[in-house]
């Protein structure tokens, strides 16, 4: 195997496992989030800001693996 | 100057409505465009569609104007507007921003109408979010912050009008927003603590002779900690918006593609699969450039958040 193929082979490989990591992270963010929120409706407004922050700062670890790889390529 | 800066909103909310009525408009210019020149423009599109194809010399994006000018009229002119459109789009957003500010600036009133409502609405959850975060020493930061999150949010939107592009969709123009609030948190940093305390504060602020011990390890990475921020700032919102505009450009590419094996009709060169994503492109702009926001202001409390603690 040479390392045409290699990379050709890795660098999906880079961002499907980055995705799987951001996936069960956001996963479980977001069921925190539904939990509190179903203990106290009136705070929901503050849970889902605080969530969506939170999604976005999981996510952007996720989206520096996809800029190596564009890098990369 | 919370008032300039309202008013300064207020353009942002009296521009929106605008932008829908522009961006109707441009649909049915990008129409006429399009069967005017509908050979030229299926090029443009599959000539990226097959770059992406071939992993070409760049990622796939939708085109613009100053695209459109350079391939339909070469010349020196519209190449050197070309090889800067980067520079010319964030300009031409801040000049469009400054000129709806000037105008509704001349029409303020005490009792507000509709759109100055809108505006205060908007100034005055900026400056809650920011003083909750940083406390009553954070309404100096108002103003930039502010700033940054409308000029942000505003060039993140700028790219879905069909036409236009986001600059920041470019590491170019996301690097010089983080160094600037970068260079911005420094310069507060060691004019609130002074330049002992801002050196005490990057050894990790030792009170005991354990903490003092340990400064040679806290030294390095409080400042490569400092160094990440404005990395990782960057990284965030140019990966994010250059992400979506390259879901666009894919799913557009992949509806003129499903078309043209049906040997389509000049007014329709493809389906537009890329909608739904337009709403979330909506969405990740909003959401990016109130995480930018966010985290200047946390840097900014970081970085002064030792003055209150000696006043109490």
């Amino acid at each position: 195997m040479d390392a045409e193929t290699a990379r050709g082979f890795l660098l999906p490989l880079t961002v499907a496992i980055a995705a799987i990591g951001s996936a069960l992270g956001l996963g479980k963010a977001v069921g925190s989030a539904m939990d509190a929120m179903g203990r106290q409706p009136e705070a929901a407004g503050k849970i889902q800001t605080g969530m969506i922050i939170g999604a976005a700062f999981i996510e952007a670890l996720t989206i520096y693996a996809l800029v190596a790889v564009i890098l990369l390529k | 100057m919370i008032g300039k800066l309202a008013v300064f909103v207020n353009n942002i909310a009296a521009r929106t409505s605008e932008q829908t009525h522009k961006v109707t408009e441009h649909a049915s210019d990008t129409v006429h465009v399009i069967t005017e020149h509908a050979a030229d423009t299926l090029h443009v599109v599959a000539g990226h569609a097959a770059d992406a194809a071939h992993g070409g010399e760049h990622a796939p994006e939708l085109p613009n104007w100053l695209e459109f000018a350079e391939l339909l009229f070469p010349g020196p002119v519209t190449k050197f507007l070309w090889d800067w459109h980067v520079v010319i789009f964030s300009v031409l957003v801040w000049v469009l921003l400054s000129v709806f500010c000037m105008i509704a600036y001349r029409k303020r009133a005490l009792v507000p109408g509709k759109l100055q409502n809108l505006i205060e609405f908007v100034v005055e959850s900026l400056s809650n979010m920011v003083v909750g975060i940083i406390g009553e020493g954070g309404r100096r930061y108002v103003p930039f912050l502010g700033t940054l999150f409308v000029y942000i949010f505003v060039m993140n939107i700028f790219g879905l009008i069909p036409g236009m592009f986001s600059s920041t969709s470019k590491l170019n123009t996301t690097l010089a927003l983080a160094i600037c609030v970068f260079l911005f948190v420094q310069f507060e940093g060691i004019r609130v603590q002074g330049l002992l305390g801002y050196i005490y504060h990057f050894a990790g602020s030792p009170k005991s002779v354990v903490e003092w011990c340990l400064v040679p390890l806290n030294f390095p990475l409080h400042i490569i900690g400092e160094l990440t921020k404005p990395l990782s700032l960057s990284l965030r919102l140019f990966g994010n918006i250059s992400g979506e505009d390259m879901l666009l450009a894919i799913f557009v590419g992949l509806g003129i593609s499903i078309m043209a094996i049906l040997h389509p009709p000049a007014w329709l060169p493809g389906i537009p699969l890329h909608v739904p994503f337009i709403f979330l492109a909506l969405l990740t702009s909003f959401v990016q450039a109130l995480v930018f926001t966010l985290l200047s202001t946390i840097y900014f409390s970081l970085m002064t958040h030792h003055e209150e603690e000696e006043h109490h």
